[in-house]
């Protein structure tokens, strides 16, 4: 049986109103763009949604409270709450470096990793 | 025991705590929000008026005239904002006139000095924003403007430093009328006096209702006012009036004592003695007004907007005096002018204790000043240096709209600011434009540290006005 | 003041955000030697520390960056290129000498008020949110009323949060970013409502911050009242007419402890309007000449004090630019003054900078009144462009060719934005 999916588009501000055709896996049409990054977007949004991950954890020692992190690679959208919960649980103390790997293969998966997304010194 | 008590830290409760300090008397303020001068007091427009406005068979009337006069040593003392900057009571077409003539003949009845009627001439050449429309003016030189959470403030202050005692977050739910007076229930004890004072301003007819006195209400008159950008500072120098109506003095346009203009009030009973709401009805009443006085204000120009009750009792006039319980004294219904009238209330206020049988036996050791705030931004610069150089927290700007150091934010702390609001209210630290979105957290900081406080324990006027939460709480629900 | 303040500047930045750090750049490209930044918080960067979402540096870097790696990469950059930086310092005032040079005047908790000179200054001061009291809203006055900027330094720097039930009035992308920011945290969002028929953030963000966690956006409605004395309990919200008013028959209440704001930014100018500078009513900054020079000689500005961009690295490319001329201007390079005036014309809301010389090229900023789809860009009779949309949210930039500008005799040049001709095909 052929069921349809709507999305919006987010290539740029027109964001056009995307349908998706699909038999269970199978994807049979995709309508309404109005250029091609449409139909791309639709296609990866049915096949793998997936999201850019940011958020903070708690530093001690730091000039703030909240050091700012991102996982280096996208999550997939179903597990974005979840992933949030795990970073949430982190406390760093303070010296950072940017880019400084705070979880290494988060979520399983290879060479994803989260990090410090800015330098913090230890102030006493 | 106390000698009095008095019920409501309002700009009345402040003045009259103040002149008992002057004398060998106990005396207690109850104050049930968490600094004195959050009620009506706060959302005053700050006018001291000249006088001629009320009829003089009032009680409000008598006493507005003496309440003026008192202004000049009080605010030398104090030193809270205060300047005589003058009213004028414009008159919209030639009907007016009578009325203005009418007023001046009350005023100068009445030893209101200096009024002077004005043609449209002199009008335009002395406020030349003001409409071409107008026809003339009644010019009271008299008249002026403070910032009256500030004179509350330095009321109190004075009063605690001569010895008076300030209970805030005390509330009282319930009187028990003793053989030697009152005891007062709060949440967290009771006390009791001799004599008990009044001013519970909205809620005065319900503080009677305690010692079973039914025998005035408080109908509570809603006022709104829109506060306006700086860039309109200097448009119009000198207090705005219509012509008045029965109920109100009308809407007027203000120039604060800090120069910023408001416009306000309307005029609305209510039944809700929390109402302090503002409406759309309202801003265009008062736009709709104000823009035919002076053209170029438009509502565009607001930043921020408050609304206030004013306490109108049942006789439209002060209700001042002893009652049927002995040792019970009201202090109620003051409505406008009431903050005019506060000095001399509270003058009169001591004179009916005394003929109740209060000794009232002057202090050798009396102070009479306070040194008021810094105000960073007012000073010249080599004036600013010199602070700068007592004490470096000068120049740690913490409010850049009203530019406000963290020096004077210390200061407001050290003279009894324990919110948000108190801070704001004693230092203009987020009274600007930008309405705290800069300074709010740098308040908050300071706040936490000197009060020992966590972030999250900082209120904007105590109760549960919350400001921030703990992230934990919500993360592990 | 401090050893590395004396003396006299070349260039003096005010404010080290993201525009001031690329001013100072700029500067220091140009061959000037001594340039200051001076800023108020405790470290450059500005705003960008609390941007914590990703969406920067696409453009300049070619890479896609949170907030805070964009600015620890210009703040490297800042050192590397011995620009001189003092913090925690507040610009009270600058006054102009006789000759031209500049007192900045500073204040500074370590150092007291000192001034500084310099031969030019740029201005980069950034922006500030607007706040209840300019849109109005009745009701009562609880705490728990903030703008969203307000919030997310809230959450991200202090860590605290402003509430646990949240309402958000306006979709520009600040709000929409706490939306997500928020419920991440465990706050409930309640809604998002806009008082116009169409988001004024990106569509990225109205899907990934909002339809991604089943946040409704309600366009065409707006907040009509708020209710609670200490702290905010509910507000109610109404759709709108077409003048925008709310249309109180259909209203409805909102269960929430906190309203944020998100309805958009005024460029911070008191700083420039103390000095007298001339200024834009429309941007709310000044009015700059092609060199992002204002009305006062030597007195430069770029980015959100300038008029607000919709993304960073617009206001870094704006900034270099400032800087560039700046730091010439100090180096005694004085550019022929601009001839040609730029005026805005149909469906055109503002544009910068102001005017233009046949000199060099330019990059033209500027912003619509109304969305159209499809349209062109007419610049006088020198140009046309087609567009597939123009959309207020999104700001509108192109190159101006001199060989073009050399062929105009004209004093002013307007701009208008149009719809397609009919027959016309778009591409």
């Amino acid at each position: 049986m052929i069921k349809a999916k709507q999305y919006t588009c987010i290539g740029c501000p027109i964001g056009c109103p995307l349908q998706l055709q699909h038999e269970g896996k199978d994807i049979t049409e995709i309508s309404g763009y109005e250029c091609d990054r449409g139909a791309k977007y639709a296609k990866q949004e049915f096949t793998d949604p997936r999201r850019d991950m940011s958020t903070t954890v708690e530093i001690i020692g730091a000039r703030w409270k909240r050091l700012p992190v991102k996982v280096t690679g996208p999550v997939e959208k179903d597990r974005v709450m979840e992933a949030a919960r795990k970073i949430h649980e982190l406390r760093v103390r303070a010296p950072v470096k940017l880019g400084q790997i705070l979880i290494e293969d988060f979520l399983d998966q290879k060479a994803i990793h989260v990090v410090s997304c800015r330098t913090m010194e230890r102030i006493d | 025991m106390y000698d009095v008590a008095i019920i409501g830290g309002g700009v009345i409760g402040c003045s009259i705590a103040r002149e008992l300090s002057r004398y060998q008397v106990r005396t207690v303020v109850l104050e049930k929000y968490a600094e004195v001068g959050f009620g009506t007091t706060k959302t005053n427009s700050g006018i001291i008026h000249a006088g001629h406005h009320s009829s003089p068979d009032t009680l409000k009337g008598q006493l507005v005239v003496r309440g003026n006069t008192l202004f000049d040593q009080l605010c030398s003392e104090l030193n809270f904002g205060f300047a005589r900057i003058g009213e004028l009571v414009v008159a919209q077409g030639e009907e007016d006139i009578p009325v203005l003539e009418h007023l001046k003949k009350q005023g100068e009845n009445k030893g209101v000095p200096g009024l002077e009627m004005w043609d449209q001439k002199r009008l335009q050449r002395e406020e030349p924003n003001l409409s071409h429309k107008l026809v003339a003016a009644l010019h009271a030189p008299s008249a002026g403007v403070i910032n009256p959470y500030e004179f509350a403030f330095a009321l109190i202050e004075n009063a605690v430093d001569n010895g008076v005692e300030l209970k805030v977050d005390s509330p009282v739910l319930k009187i028990d009328v003793v053989k030697d007076g009152f005891v007062f229930h709060t949440p967290h004890e009771q006390i009791a006096s001799r004599f008990a004072l009044n001013c519970g301003g909205i809620f005065a007819d319900k503080i009677a209702q305690m010692v079973g006195l039914n025998d005035f209400t408080i109908n509570p008159r809603k006022g709104e006012e829109y506060m306006l950008d700086k860039r309109l500072m200097g448009l119009v120098r000198r207090l705005i009036f219509p012509v008045p109506k029965p109920t109100t003095k009308g809407i007027l346009i203000i120039p604060t004592f800090n120069g910023t203009i408001m416009v306000g009030p309307t005029a609305e009973d209510t039944d809700d003695r929390y109402d302090v709401t503002t409406s759309y009805d309202g801003a265009k009443q008062v736009f709709d007004f104000v823009s035919n006085i002076c053209p170029s204000i438009t509502e565009r120009e607001t930043i921020t907007e408050f609304a206030g009750l004013r306490a109108v009792s049942n006789t439209n006039d002060f209700i001042m005096g002893p009652t049927n319980i002995k040792g019970f004294i009201n202090v109620a219904g003051i409505q406008s002018p009431g903050l005019t009238s506060a000095p001399a209330i509270a003058e009169y206020v001591c004179y009916i204790l005394k003929g109740e049988g209060l000794v009232l036996k002057p202090k050798g050791n009396f102070k009479h000043h306070v040194p008021g705030p810094p105000r960073f931004g007012t000073l010249g610069i080599e004036e600013q240096q010199k602070l700068i150089k007592e004490n470096p927290l000068f120049a740690k700007i913490v409010c850049r709209c009203e530019l406000v150091t963290e020096a004077e934010i210390h200061n407001a702390i050290d003279h009894g600011a324990r919110t948000l609001d108190g801070i704001k209210f004693r230092s203009r630290a987020g009274m600007g434009r930008c309405q705290g979105g800069f300074c709010t957290t740098r308040c908050m900081d300071i706040l936490a540290k000197r009060l020992g406080l966590s972030f999250h324990e900082i209120t904007k006027r105590g109760g549960d006005s919350w400001i921030v939460t703990e992230m934990g709480k919500v993360k592990n629900r | 003041m401090l050893d590395r303040m004396e003396g006299k500047y070349d260039v003096v930045v005010v404010g080290g955000g993201p525009a001031g750090m690329g001013a100072a750049l700029g500067a220091r490209d140009s061959g000037a030697e001594r340039v200051l930044i001076l800023d108020r918080e405790p470290e450059a960067g500005g705003i960008l520390w609390q941007c914590i979402h990703s969406g920067f540096g696409l453009h300049y870097f070619r890479e896609e960056l949170t907030g805070p790696e964009y600015a620890e990469r210009f703040f490297e950059k800042v050192i590397d290129y011995e620009v001189d930086l003092v913090t925690n310092s507040y610009v009270s005032g600058i006054s102009v000498d006789s000759d031209g040079t500049k007192s900045v005047r500073v204040m500074n908790e370590e150092h007291g008020m000192d001034t500084v000179n310099t031969k030019s200054v740029v201005l980069s001061m950034g922006c500030r949110e607007r706040t209840r009291g300019s849109i109005r809203i009745p009701g009562t006055r609880p705490s728990g009323v903030l703008p969203a900027g307000l919030a997310q330094k809230i959450v991200n720097l202090k860590g605290y949060l402003p509430g646990k039930r949240i309402a958000i009035l306006g979709s520009g992308d600040i709000g929409l970013i706490m939306a997500r920011r928020l419920t991440l945290e465990g706050c409930k969002v309640a809604g998002v409502f806009e008082i116009m028929p169409y988001s004024n953030g990106l569509t990225r963000n109205v899907v990934q911050c909002l339809e991604d966690f089943g946040i409704p956006l309600h366009l065409s409605t707006t907040v009509a009242y708020i209710h609670g004395l200490d702290r905010v309990e509910k507000i109610t919200v109404a759709p709108v007419s077409k003048d925008l008013k709310p249309d109180m028959s259909r209203a409805w209440d909102v269960k929430c402890d906190t309203l944020l704001l998100s309805i958009g930014l005024i460029p911070e100018n008191e700083l420039s309007l103390s000095l007298g500078i001339q200024m834009d009513v429309v941007t709310g900054g000044p009015r700059v000449s092609s060199t992002l020079e204002t009305s006062m000689p030597g007195v430069f500005a770029s980015g959100n004090v300038l008029h607000v961009h919709d993304l960073v690295d617009f206001v870094t490319r704006e900034s270099l630019l400032a800087g560039q001329f700046a730091g010439e201007w100090a180096q005694g390079v004085r550019r022929p003054a601009d001839n040609i005036r730029l005026v805005p014309g149909d469906n055109v809301r503002y544009c910068v900078p102001h005017s233009l010389s046949p000199e060099r090229e330019h990059t033209i900023y500027m912003r619509c009144k109304e969305a159209m789809m499809p349209c062109r860009i007419r610049v006088g009779n020198l140009m046309e462009r087609k567009l597939r949309f123009v959309v207020p949210a999104e700001m509108i930039i192109f190159k101006i060719k001199p060989d073009l500008l050399d062929k105009f005799h004209g004093d002013t040049l307007r701009i208008d934005i149009l719809p397609a001709e009919k027959g016309k095909r778009h591409d």
